[in-house]
């Protein structure tokens, strides 16, 4: 059964409803990421898990037992649950080793073993030897692990982790994400991890929760979120791609406006109407000439725009019916603007969705 | 650390069932507030409508306020003296906060210590300085004046007991509202605005004129509306230096109106304008700090352009050190030679030396002690009791923890607007009645003081509270701590320094406050400042001079203790980031 369960988890200020109806279950000791841009409503989902905010409807359990719902919610420090803040939140009147003994002293234990404890997960993160410094006398990165320990030291049932990485400069935050993994790896802990910066979701988690306008639109392992969205919405958040729009054809074909025919190797068209094709920059493939093995997935057009970027080129292509349409090609593929183009799309890497 | 300590989880012990305090105190506080704010404004309007007399509602009280020659010619006194204040403290300030803030003027730190010590000085306190200086009779300039030309004892060069004199009076213990503003200003119009201006080829002249003038205008009127609401609503000055002079503005008018007989609700009438212009000043001001596009004032980046006076600079020194001298050195070292010396004509020499007032005020003088006994009881009741209510409200308006508490920092800014006489008046109606008795008690002072300063104290805490990033109260919780244990152990501790501020500030206000007080106090409660004020009336201004340095000395003393000891806070914080 899943440890920690959203049930039609709902939050409105006053007639702004931020997050709609919002179910979610996850394992014991996994490690699952909220994803989306922001304002999609992925904090205050947070938050709520938290019992920083109360819910106007739905109810979150935790191992079966309902911690927040419409009527009653269990205040934070009754949840056993312990969170990493954007801003990291060290107490600067407090020392390192201050700052994460105190969740310990809260729980009464003897000096003893509080100090046994915060020495063994200092030394798991580097930190013993900065135990007496202040926070103010510590680096971004510092500040950002004495974080982590003090979340960590209190042995919590589930860690919350709000963009912890986003105060950090681009090297460090690389470094982190895999530290972040480690010592999830090493702990176990049921973790919730909200972040708007993909790379952080696929280096760190098993499960990424793809968020939008306060629903969820997709959830699953990084493969599928990456190989498999299921809506237009997924496959343009996670890695970019060209949505080629059109009518269903015959079997699992979609033909575009310009009279493209794609034939699709997976997903699923709308049963009527207008439905899309999504296909990822790189999975294109761009020729001078004419491709011989195909008939299908196969179109000419116009080079508006090329780019050189050192281990490729990015080329812009307007073809028939006046999409645009963005590949990579290898170096070595010059093909100037306002020549003519071939592109072949092919099928298996072409995904159909429905929304 | 292995898999063998992992998933047990650490629950939080001993824990008791949390009752949520947070309604109770929101209740409690907007029942404190509503009865330190609302209540003497609600029996100020209504004494307003009753007659003297006794008898029924009445529309007298408002008739004779447009009837009566006296209180008009009082309102419109006070009215011309608040605003020649504002005009010439506009005057003196502006070029000044330039001169330091913009130019490389020497000694420009010093100058600003100077004029923001000029703050700390009671306005009473310079207008009887300025009595010792230039009294028509007695003042030093004149017997100066005479003594160096030879002329007769009637002869005098300069009178205080004018509208003019009291117009200078003012003025020079309100200018540093307007050069704090403006140069802080000054301080924040960055660089590149200015350095805009020349690459477009604007000279230096043109940039001051089109560019540095403009954006720190609204900071010039902020600081002029400040400065005029002061002079309009202050009681001490125009006390010690008009009614000799035999005219009355609208405090001495009001204050007039309590003597024998008292005529209550003439007084309220009259003091509800004061009010209404109090609140409309205010508003005025506020919407001109406040306008769109002036907000690079609150901004950041660029070290201010430095002008250099070159030839200019020794008349800019004179006219610093004129304006410092008349400000702050003759008036110091005026009170504190009549401090030292028999009487305030004699010269200084070592046979006119003399510890004689001292002895007086301290060992002789029976009310003294009392006075000082309820002046430091009363600023550390009201310092505490301030500070306290200020760090609830702001912590429920800041963390919206309970709906509706906007409400409450409303009513804690409130009596920003409300004038000390016409507070005094209001919490006399209130307090005076049979029901309450609290009159010719200090408790009446303790609200009047609570009301007088809680918009000042609620301002600090309220700043210093947004200061303390809400995360760091919530890392708290969600190891487990409940929410008393999170203000105690951590928003607490960050906010002490600031909390030791606000108490200083209020303390420091709370004993020199004169206004209100002096409607409500009897001779049980005398005051140091009220003690002062009698003093002045049987012209014992060696004993006035005394009673003002210890004032001034306790104040100092308090600020710099708050300043020194670690454990109140000092500078121990700041060096830790």
């Amino acid at each position: 059964m899943a440890f920690l369960e959203l049930d039609g988890l709902t939050k409105s200020y006053g007639t702004l409803t931020v997050v709609k109806g919002v179910n979610l279950s996850v394992d014991k000791g996994k490690l699952v990421c909220l994803l989306g841009p922001s304002g999609c409503g992925k904090t205050t989902t947070l938050r709520l898990i938290a019992g920083f905010v109360p819910a106007n409807a739905g109810e979150i359990r935790v191992g079966g037992k309902t911690i927040s719902s419409a009527h009653s919610t269990v205040p934070p420090e009754g949840r056993n649950m312990s969170m990493i803040f954007q801003s990291y939140a060290l107490w600067p009147h407090m020392t390192v080793f201050e700052n994460v003994a105190y969740g310990l002293k809260l729980r009464r234990l003897p000096q003893s073993e509080v100090t046994k404890s915060v020495r063994t997960i200092l030394s798991a993160t580097q930190l013993l030897p900065l135990e007496n410094r202040y926070p103010g006398e510590l680096s971004g990165g510092q500040q950002q692990r004495v974080s982590l320990a003090r979340a960590l030291v209190i042995k919590p049932e589930i860690l919350l982790l709000d963009e912890p990485l986003s105060n950090l400069d681009a090297n460090l935050r690389e470094e982190m994400r895999f530290e972040i993994r480690r010592l999830h790896d090493e702990f176990r802990y049921t973790t919730v991890y909200v972040t708007h910066d993909q790379a952080e979701a696929m280096t760190t988690a098993d499960m990424i929760v793809v968020m939008n306008d306060g629903r969820i639109e997709q959830a699953g392992s990084p493969e599928d979120i990456y190989e498999r969205p299921e809506t237009e919405f997924v496959a343009r958040f996670i890695g970019g791609t060209n949505i080629l729009s059109g009518t269903r054809g015959d079997k699992d074909s979609v033909v575009g406006e310009g009279g493209l025919v794609l034939r699709c190797g997976s997903g699923s068209t709308a049963a009527s109407g207008k439905t899309a094709v999504s296909v990822r920059h790189h999975d294109i493939e761009l020729s001078s000439a004419k491709p011989k093995s195909a008939d299908t997935n196969v179109t000419v057009g116009t080079v508006t725009r090329q780019i050189y970027l050192g281990s490729h080129r990015d080329y812009l292509v307007s073809i028939a019916g006046g999409e645009t349409v963005r590949t990579v090609a290898p170096v070595n593929v010059a093909i100037p603007v306002g020549q003519e183009v071939w592109l072949h799309f092919p099928p298996e890497k072409c995904r159909a969705l429905a929304q | 650390m292995t898999s063998d300590i992992q998933v047990q989880a650490l629950p939080v012990q001993g824990r008791r069932r949390s009752i949520d305090i947070s309604w109770p105190t929101f209740a409690l506080l907007t029942l404190v507030l509503s009865v330190l704010v609302l209540l003497p404004l609600f029996w100020l309007v209504y004494y307003s409508f009753r007659s003297d007399t006794g008898a029924g509602a009445t529309f007298a009280n408002y008739i004779a306020l447009v009837a009566d020659p006296t209180l008009l010619r009082a309102y419109g006194l006070a009215i011309g003296m608040a605003l020649a204040v504002g005009v010439l403290a506009c005057l003196i300030a502006t070029p000044m906060a330039w001169l330091v803030a913009r130019t490389d003027l020497p000694g420009r730190r010093t100058i600003r210590m100077l004029v923001t010590a000029s703050f700390v000085t009671p306005p009473f306190l310079g207008a009887i300085a300025y009595e010792i200086l230039a009294a028509p009779n007695s003042g030093i300039v004149n017997i100066m004046y005479r003594s160096v030309f030879g002329l007769e004892a009637s002869e005098y060069l300069v009178n205080i007991y004018t509208f003019s004199g009291l117009v200078f009076a003012i003025a020079c213990f309100t200018f540093p509202y307007v050069f704090t503003l403006v140069a802080n200003a000054l301080d924040k119009v960055p660089s590149d605005l200015e350095d805009a201006s020349s690459i477009l080829g604007g000279k230096s002249m043109t940039t001051l004129r089109k560019v540095t003038i403009p954006l720190v205008l609204p900071a010039m009127l902020a600081g002029t509306l400040i400065a005029i609401l002061q002079a309009l609503t202050m009681f001490g000055s125009p006390a010690i230096l008009a009614l000799p002079a035999g005219f009355h503005v609208i405090t001495t008018k009001i204050w007039s109106l309590f003597q024998f007989p008292p005529r209550l609700g003439l007084a309220a009438a009259a003091a509800l304008p004061l009010l209404i212009i109090t609140v409309i000043l205010l508003r005025a001001q506020k919407s001109i700090l406040g306008r769109k596009g002036y907000t690079v004032l609150g901004g950041k980046s660029g070290t201010p352009r430095i002008t250099e006076l070159g030839p200019w600079k020794w008349p800019a020194i004179a006219f610093v050190f004129c304006v410092l001298s008349l400000t702050i050195i003759l008036p110091y070292l005026a009170i504190i030679k009549t401090a030292f010396t028999g009487t305030v004509g004699d010269p200084i020499n070592l046979s006119t030396l003399t510890l004689s007032h001292w002895r007086f005020v301290l060992f002789e003088f029976s009310a003294t002690q009392l006075a000082l006994r309820n002046t430091f009881l009363l600023g550390f009741l009201t310092a505490t009791a301030v500070t306290a209510i200020a760090l609830i409200v702001s912590y429920l308006v800041i963390r919206r923890s309970v709906p509706g508490s906007g409400f409450l920092g409303v009513l804690a800014t409130a009596p920003v607007a409300i004038p000390g006489i016409v507070l005094g008046v209001g919490l006399f109606l209130s307090y005076a009645n049979p029901t309450f008795q609290l009159y010719g008690t200090i408790w009446i002072l303790l609200i009047a003081f609570m009301t007088i300063e809680l918009p000042a104290g609620y301002q600090q805490m309220s700043s210093a509270f947004s200061g303390v990033h809400p995360e760091l109260e919530e890392a708290g919780r969600i190891v487990g701590a409940s929410r008393l244990r999170t203000l105690w152990d951590i928003t607490a501790p960050l906010l002490r320094t600031s909390v030791v501020a606000a108490w200083c500030f209020v303390f420091v206000g709370t004993i020199r406050e004169l206004s209100a007080t002096i409607l409500l106090t009897t001779a049980n409660t005398k005051l140091v400042s009220v003690i002062i004020y009698d003093l002045n009336e049987s012209g014992d201004l060696g004993a006035i001079c005394v009673l003002g340095i210890i004032l001034l000395a306790a104040s100092f003393a308090v600020v710099f203790i708050a300043n020194r000891v670690p454990v109140l806070g000092g500078s121990q914080m700041n060096t830790r980031g």
